[in-house]
């Protein structure tokens, strides 16, 4: 491995200046020590990000094709460096939240259950059930419609409707979440409240219907390009032995892309988990156990997110530590889901042979 | 999908159960439609049509419905109309009606009768396995139109006799909710016109595969029409609602000056005057408390945006596009290009609120332990990264290899063909894909709620370009505006929800119309940023392949 590295040095150095590799070394070194300086709070951090800005300058005019290859891949690195800095941060903070409760914050259902003291036990449970029960209503509405549109999208629609529906969809997506979550509070929440006489204003109810639409639009994208990975050789064989376009949809372009349209899903369930906004506004902030637990119109209320994003203002000390930990919580939860669909994606692609 | 003509074997005229199946249809549509009305309350639930309350109206349609379709049913079975049903409706149906019949038969018996656990049990099985029979056993013109007809029929004979009606709910155990009949009546009513128009879409195409497809393809079409229509419903919502609020004491005329905030972008502006052209909009142009603004505005949040925008773009763009290019062109180590791809794809499906978590963390105590412009653009640009990095990385890999070789047979190096041939043939695509990012960062609030959001309602623009100070110790530069709090618009719309009321005295409008207001604005904002990517991309898109 050493000695590869190495030899790949050499060939590497051979092919550039030895001027301008010194100088994208001291470029890229700029950018460490201005990185490390911002870690320390140092008020010296300007410095070094002048000077790795002034090199940069320099090398580009000097040795612009050298400098851009380094640049390039030194920003790579800081791309997945971001990533890496999101979970560091996210557990140092979380740490002494778990170290206090240890694994018990997840599964905890006696009192008292928050907010984290450094004295008292608390628990995340509540939360976590209530992303749970607010995740199960979102994929109860969007995954048969999210699915039904991407087949129409990609097997029924004409070209012109296509060019209608799909920005349609995507204009959907574009909609801010508040919005959706002020439209929620003021019409969806008022109108459950008087009509169904509801104990509180906002349940999980209309929270998961909401995040559920709010879900669509990425179901219906990602569900629809796995449909057009199945080659169209396949679609027209079916069709060739005389079965009609929803039979061919039924038996062979469905089961083909099952594998994508899964993934869609976990996608589309993953963004119902990580919604923030609407859910914020809508739920009524009440930590507890529906009881029974799909009593989804009860008073109380409460997601990972939602915590999160009303408490985490103004919160210190140990509540914040807390805070921390739903963080470190809901982001396994994501990632596992969006990891999970990735792989699912990328076999379905190597099974058709990738033309995308 | 099949580019092959179908050509009809059987005879093209419209025949009598195509006729009556459509006529189902489309009372179907109208029942579907009205109900959706009455539920938003567009129409009065006792409002008389035609001199029958609207409920007595909706029992009897649906009875017609029920008519409708169990007359197709007969006459297929009696061979009176044409059609090819196959032996049997399918498991599928079977379960489906089974399903509907067992719940409506154990709330009857459970709810109406009072009956207890053993006897609903009892009485919910058999009506579902009857019904499930009833679909499966028969021919599939029976199997597929009969047990349609009779949940039409009970729930119509139920709105008719007006058992289920008004004065009716129902408040089960363990569920805390009323259910009361002005809901459920058109929710019934939604749902009986769903079956009978799926049953009636499958006789209208003579039952059998046609039949199947029918069907099917109905419920789709009829799912888009729904999405679509809860985007029609929530842009008409708010258009209809913020409208008169954004244009609050607005002037639209000839002669006289353009109202602008006093100072755009840090820069003082004169009183501007644009000969013949009068445009004032408070709401836009002021800010949102001050002594001397009679109509609050959003000036603060709208700069606030652009300036958080452009941080972000200043950010996310450098380092987005140039990971794409080495990705793209450079590595050859498709181990590197994978770890990337992973993690450009861990942040993207990142949930917003992690993000302002980790600029709480990371960003907060390093720029002087309070809430900052600064964090604010620097965690929503974390957020565009990932986006940045993958439409960039599509697009250059869309550029065609002939490019790369014409380039490179010139004898240039490999830099001059990404800089020269390369990037100008994905720029198109680039830049498509950072507006759409763009747009998806400008309508994001959470993190702004940790890291950047100020006082609900703020009383001066932020002014970043004035603000920039030289000092002689480190760290030589300053600049009060970006590290300040403050606004932008999703957090305002955020704060007209949780304030119960507009500061000051006299406003023209409560703090609920100041937020259908903000939404509108924020809508106008993010939506056209879509319009705009979106119609690039097409446009792009014909170019290339026109060429």
């Amino acid at each position: 491995m050493a000695s590869r590295i190495a030899e790949r040095f050499e060939h590497y150095r051979s092919r550039n200046e030895d001027a301008a590799l010194v100088l994208l070394a001291v470029t890229a070194l700029s950018l460490v020590a201005a990185f490390v300086l911002f870690y320390q709070q140092s008020r010296w951090t300007v410095v070094p990000v002048a000077s790795f800005l002034l090199l940069t300058v320099v090398g580009w005019v000097r040795y612009q094709a050298t400098i851009a290859r380094g640049l390039t891949f030194v920003m790579t690195v800081a791309t997945v460096a971001v990533l890496g800095l999101i979970v560091a941060f996210l557990v140092v903070r979380a740490w002494p939240a778990f170290d206090q409760m240890g694994l018990e914050a997840l599964y905890r259902t006696e009192e008292p259950l928050w907010k984290p003291a450094k004295t008292t036990p608390w628990s995340l449970a509540p939360m976590i059930v209530g992303t749970m029960v607010t995740t199960a209503i979102a994929t109860a509405v969007a995954a048969p419609v999210g699915i039904a549109g991407a087949l129409y999208i990609s097997e029924i629609a004409s070209d012109t409707t296509r060019e209608v529906v799909k920005p349609g969809i995507e204009l959907m997506a574009g909609i801010p979440s508040i919005t959706y979550g002020f439209i929620g509070f003021v019409i969806v929440n008022r109108f459950f409240y008087e009509e169904f006489q509801t104990s509180t204003i906002g349940n999980y109810f209309t929270v998961g219907a909401m995040i559920g639409i709010m879900a669509l639009p990425t179901i219906v994208s990602v569900a629809e390009d796995a449909l057009s990975t199945v080659p169209e050789a396949m679609k027209s064989g079916a069709l060739a032995v005389g079965t009609t376009n929803w039979q061919t949809m039924k038996s062979v372009t469905l089961p083909s892309a099952f594998s994508g349209v899964s993934a869609a899903v976990l996608l589309g369930v993953g963004r119902a988990m990580g919604e923030t906004m609407a859910a914020t506004v809508m739920i009524p902030h009440t930590k507890g156990f529906a009881d029974p637990v799909y009593d989804v119109f009860g008073g109380v209320g409460e997601t990972l997110t939602t915590v999160i994003a009303f408490e985490g203002g103004n919160a210190t000390g140990r509540h914040i530590e807390g805070l921390f930990a739903a963080g470190v919580v809901l982001f396994l939860m994501v990632l596992v889901l969006s990891v999970t669909a990735q792989v699912i994606q990328a076999r379905m692609r190597s099974k058709y042979g990738g033309d995308r | 999908m099949s580019t092959v003509t179908r050509n009809a074997l059987v005879s093209t005229e419209t025949t009598l159960r195509e006729y009556v199946s459509t006529g189902v249809m489309a009372l179907g549509a109208v029942l579907f439609l009205a109900s959706w009305a009455v539920l938003f309350q567009w129409v009065g639930e006792s409002t008389p049509v035609l001199g029958v309350a609207v409920f007595t109206l909706f029992g009897v349609l649906l009875l017609a419905m029920a008519v409708g379709i169990a007359g197709v049913g007969v006459a297929a079975r009696l061979g009176r109309v044409s059609a090819s049903p196959s032996a049997s409706a399918g498991l599928v149906v079977g379960v489906l009606f089974g399903g509907i019949g067992f719940v409506t038969g154990g709330l009857v018996a459970s709810q109406t009768l009072g009956m207890g656990a053993v006897g609903w049990l009892a009485v919910a099985l058999a009506v579902g396995v009857a019904v499930a029979a009833l679909a499966v056993v028969p021919r599939e013109d029976v199997g597929s139109t009969f047990p349609p007809a009779l949940f039409l029929a009970f729930v119509g004979a139920l709105l008719v006799t007006g058992t289920l009606g008004l004065g009716w709910s129902w408040s089960p155990d363990g569920v805390s909710a009323t259910f009361v009949g002005s809901v459920m009546v058109p929710v019934l009513t939604v749902a009986g016109s769903l079956v009978g128009s799926w049953s009636a879409a499958k006789a209208r195409a003579g039952f059998g595969t046609q039949g199947r497809e029918g069907g099917a393809f109905y419920l789709i079409r009829l799912s888009v029409f729904g999405m679509l229509g809860v985007l029609a419903l929530l842009v008409g919502f708010i258009v209809k609602n913020g409208l008169e609020t954004a244009l609050t004491r607005a002037q639209f005329g000839l002669g006289g000056h353009v109202g602008l905030p006093g100072s755009i972008l840090g820069v003082t502006l004169p009183n501007w005057s644009v000969p013949f052209v009068d445009v004032q909009v408070p709401f836009v142009t002021n800010v949102s408390q001050s002594l001397f603004v009679e109509v609050p505005g959003l000036a603060p949040a709208i700069l606030g945006t652009l300036w958080l925008v452009v941080g972000a773009m200043l950010f996310a763009i450098p380092l987005g596009l140039a990971a794409a290019i080495f990705l793209a062109e450079y590595t050859e180590s498709r181990l590197f290009r994978q770890l990337v791809e992973i993690a450009t794809n861990g942040l993207w499906s990142t949930p917003s609120i992690v993000f302002g978590l980790f600029g709480l963390a990371f960003l907060v105590p390093r720029f002087g332990g309070g809430k900052s412009l600064l964090s604010g653009q620097l965690v929503l640009g974390f957020m565009l990264l990932p986006l940045v990095v993958i439409t960039s990385y599509e697009s250059i890999k869309a550029v065609p290899d002939e490019y790369r070789d014409a380039s490179a047979a010139l004898g240039v190096t490999q830099w001059q063909t990404i800089k020269s041939a390369v990037l100008p043939a994905a720029m198109p695509g680039v830049i498509t894909g950072v507006i759409l990012g763009v747009g998806r960062i400008a309508g994001e609030t959470a993190p702004l709620l940790l890291v950047y959001g100020g006082p609900p309602f703020s009383s001066q623009n932020p002014s970043v370009l004035s603000s920039f100070q030289f000092t002689s110790a480190p760290p030589f530069v300053s600049n009060t505006a970006l590290m300040d709090a403050g606004s932008a618009l999703p957090y305002q719309l955020y704060t007209s929800i949780t304030s119960g009321r507009l500061p000051g005295q006299g406003a023209p409008f409560s703090v609920q119309e100041f937020g259908w207001g903000t939404a509108l604005v924020l809508l106008v904002v993010v939506l056209g940023l879509y319009a705009f990517g979106i119609a690039g991309r097409i446009y792009f898109r014909r170019k290339l392949y026109n060429e």
